[in-house]
């Protein structure tokens, strides 16, 4: 038995047994091994992570089951410039985020979504709910908890107790970090296969069993319960506050006004002014009557609440930015 | 800055104002319109194809794989040959598991066998209270399955494949007759505890696979939380989380008014039951409400996450409007210690079970609830010895049950070989039973299927499969 290449592609021209540098080779090969096509297959899958569908819809089925390209033209243009500028994937996030198609507004018409439902002729952008890992570094990051550092060690942040109950061969426990480490990107949570965390798997993270080129974009109550009550979140959400506290001015207006800034990068419109400030007052009514309830809440996480907060202010505000933190638009790449 | 005078609107009043109504049919028409799935699109048909026996399944799953030859398939021919070598005309070039290459010794029943009820169904010893239930339940004797270790197993088993990634028969089910609830999800999981040596159970085994998400089975924790963060956060009340939810839907609702999004309207109904099941999962997780009558029938201690615990919460589930439940009970993987093994499984599962059954049939509900018994495959006829007698895995002829809704109480279905090795007679394979469960149900298998990766999907796959019409009742 010789390791080979499937027969309808084009063969790998070598005396004796290939091994995996002629591999390599041949796949990036455009002449004479497989390069165009994982040039194609490459740049779909860019197009897809910046547009949110492929120009081929399939992603991972370029045969004869697949999808053909809705451009075949773009296809092949970014698959040559992938390959001509030496497979610089830095360079391919350039040229698609540069491009006056990216730059587009999200916003479309009754017309348009009739006549291209999935917009791949993009003709505005897309709107496609943000993935797992990046719905969990998004609260971190507006939050200022976020920890940029790079590389090292998976990390384990909290987790609901007991979660690995039903793993087995051996028994495994799960012990959550206690420093800065549970604020590190989500890329770098431990992934148990089969067991990842309840919020990543909420929000569609593969369970790592098999190759995943595209993920489902679920919307359900599981992963509504999660952005609520995840302690994570709730954390995320108070650091917010105090943050929105300490930057913006003493006004419930400019406080409001720079925790959208922070969350949306845009002021609230005045209908949303009224329903937040609607939401401000009773939350902070509540917790005014009960100071033990805001106390509570302003303790969840690892992060020391900053003592110079009156527990109640902060509660309430803390209530604001779970509001922010859970809408759509927060969790959406618009 | 703010208005003090603001008062919020009624929760109610959004709802049906609000774009919550409104937002639920436009999503359903745009998704129409988009060509992606919602509820049952135009490739099931008519859902059901048929009147319905069973509105709903409860399936009682033994993971690891208990033994048929300790529960209900008899054979004396297999006494005789105890301790003695295997025929090899049985065994050659079939697979085994982890006897490969051992020497094959016959393994003759552990406990007794009688006959039981009017219908004379063979329960062993090891299964008192079942054979209390001989004459309403109906046990299929020659099962057969394709896949000879637990994992792949268990996923042949749910989704009639090997391969990983197609959806979940409690998916399909809900899929294609839709949920019963607003409160709950349609399709719940429960784990039990106890039981030796437990198999981890891969949430993949409730995965909804191509179909979408909002089928997926949602797993119930034994302790802490019943659902991953469905308690509020400390120091929120219910009414704080209340005005919170409502907010976010009508910040959604504003949003969507300008962006046009289907996503949104469901995000708003996702919310929606996220806040219902806030109440309506810990209302069904208290057993106050059950008598004590009730809690000694099943034995079950409220909060200890036991198979009995979880039978009744099955009950509580289905009687809200729960579609599919599924049980599983896992350490019925007795290589070894077989003997003691069986008592403690069969200590965890035998009265409960009976009294699930008995109290569904004393609330009427049996009737049109489809209860399903059976692990992912059965156990060798020959011995293992990890501790004790044991057996190891076997997937030529084994033992399940169904009883309820349109089932034919108190039969005994096709039968294995004189060693209880090879299914021989009314041969059941998997996908016959799934057949027959969606038959039950009102479904065709044949015209239930759902389009993916260029092909017409079923739960029943492409490979022939029958409806045994002889356990119909």
């Amino acid at each position: 038995m010789q390791p080979a290449v499937p027969h309808f592609l084009p063969q790998i021209k070598k005396k004796g047994r290939a091994n995996r540098k002629d591999l390599a080779n041949w796949l990036t090969d455009v002449e004479n091994g497989t390069g165009g096509l994982t040039a194609r297959v490459m740049a779909n899958r860019f197009f897809y992570l910046y547009f949110g569908t492929g120009i081929s819809r399939s992603l991972s089925d370029f045969g004869g089951q697949g999808q053909p390209p809705a451009n075949p033209e773009l296809l092949d243009r970014l698959a040559v410039q992938f390959y001509e500028s030496g497979w610089d994937i830095k360079h391919m996030v350039r040229l698609l985020t540069t491009s006056r198609a990216y730059r587009q507004s999200s916003l479309t018409t009754p017309k348009l979504r009739d006549l291209d439902p999935y917009n791949q002729l993009v003709a505005h952008q897309s709107r496609f709910r943000l993935p797992a890992e990046m719905i969990r570094d998004n609260a971190l990051a507006v939050s200022g908890l976020l920890q940029t550092e790079i590389g090292g060690a998976s990390v384990m942040p909290n987790q609901p107790v007991g979660y690995y109950r039903h793993l087995n061969f051996p028994i495994r426990k799960y012990k959550q970090h206690t420093d800065q480490r549970v604020y590190r990107r989500s890329v770098y949570m431990h992934w148990q296969r089969q067991f990842l965390h309840p919020m990543l798997k909420a929000f569609d993270a593969p369970s790592r069993e098999e190759c995943t080129a595209e993920r489902p974009r679920s919307n359900t109550p599981v992963a509504a319960l999660n952005l609520l009550n995840d302690p994570n979140f709730v954390e995320s959400a108070r650091v917010l506050a105090e943050r929105v506290l300490r930057e913006a001015k003493k006004d419930d207006g400019a406080r409001l006004n720079h925790a959208y800034k922070l969350v949306l990068s845009r002021d609230p419109t005045d209908a949303e002014r009224k329903t937040m400030g609607d939401l401000f007052i009773y939350a902070k009514k509540d917790f005014k009557q009960r100071p033990d309830a805001a106390k509570k809440l302003i303790s969840i996480g690892q992060t020391p609440a900053d003592p110079k907060w009156d527990p109640s202010e902060l509660a309430a505000w803390t209530t604001i930015s779970r509001a922010l933190l859970n809408l759509s638009e927060t969790t959406t790449r618009n | 800055m703010f208005d003090q005078s603001s008062n919020f609107i009624n929760r109610r009043t959004f709802l049906a104002k609000g774009g919550f109504s409104i937002g639920a049919a436009a999503l359903a028409s745009q998704l129409a319109k988009a060509g992606t799935t919602g509820g049952n699109d135009l490739s099931l048909g008519q859902v059901p194809h048929h009147a319905p026996k069973a509105k709903r399944v409860i399936y009682l799953c033994m993971a690891g794989g208990p033994s048929h030859l300790e529960t209900f398939d008899y054979k004396p021919e297999l006494d005789k040959i105890n301790g003695q070598a295997f025929p090899e005309s049985f065994t050659k070039g079939q697979p085994i598991a982890q006897l490969q290459g051992k020497a094959l010794k016959a393994q003759g029943h552990l406990g007794g066998f009688k006959q039981y009820g009017k219908s004379g169904q063979w329960i062993s010893d090891y299964l008192p209270y079942h054979q209390k239930m001989a004459d309403d339940i109906t046990v299929i004797r020659s099962m057969v399955t394709e896949q000879i270790n637990h994992d792949p197993a268990h996923t042949f088993m749910n989704t009639g494949t090997a391969i990983s990634g197609r959806p979940s028969m409690g998916s399909w089910v809900n899929y294609g007759l839709g949920s019963e609830t607003e409160n709950l999800p349609g399709f719940v999981v429960l784990t039990s505890v106890g039981g030796r040596n437990p198999q981890p159970i891969a949430s993949r085994q409730w995965s909804s696979g191509f179909l979408p998400s909002s089928f997926q089975g949602v797993e119930f924790n034994s302790s802490g939380d019943p659902v991953n963060y469905v308690s509020k956060p400390a120091g929120v009340s219910s009414g704080h989380q209340d005005a919170l939810i409502r907010t976010i839907q009508q910040l959604d609702a504003k949003r969507n008014d300008l962006v046009d999004n289907p996503e949104i309207s469901a995000r708003i109904k996702a919310y929606e039951m996220a806040f219902r099941m806030q109440t309506s999962v810990p209302e069904l997780t208290d057993f106050a409400g059950e008598s004590q009558k009730t809690l000694d029938m099943y034995g079950a201690t409220p909060g200890d996450g036991s198979y009995a615990s979880n039978c009744l919460l099955a009950r509580r589930m289905i009687e809200k409007g729960v579609r599919f439940v599924q049980l599983y009970h896992r350490g019925w993987d007795h290589h070894g210690g077989l003997d003691k093994y069986m008592k403690i499984c069969a200590g965890h599962t035998d009265k409960a079970t009976w009294a699930l059954l008995t109290d569904l049939k004393q609330r009427g509900l049996l009737e049109d609830t489809l209860v399903v018994w059976g692990g992912e495959f059965g156990r060798t006829p020959m011995f293992q010895g990890k501790g004790g007698a044991g057996r190891d895995h076997h997937i030529k002829g084994f033992s399940m049950w169904m009883a309820g809704g349109g089932v034919k109480p108190g039969l005994s279905h096709g039968a294995t070989d004189e060693l209880g090795y090879n299914a021989v007679k009314d041969i059941v394979h998997v996908r016959d039973f799934h057949a027959t469960m969606l038959h039950l149900l009102g479904i065709d298998h044949h015209q239930f299927s759902k389009k993916f990766q260029g092909l017409d999907m079923r739960l029943t796959g492409v490979k022939p499969a029958k409806v045994i019409k002889q356990l119909l009742a």
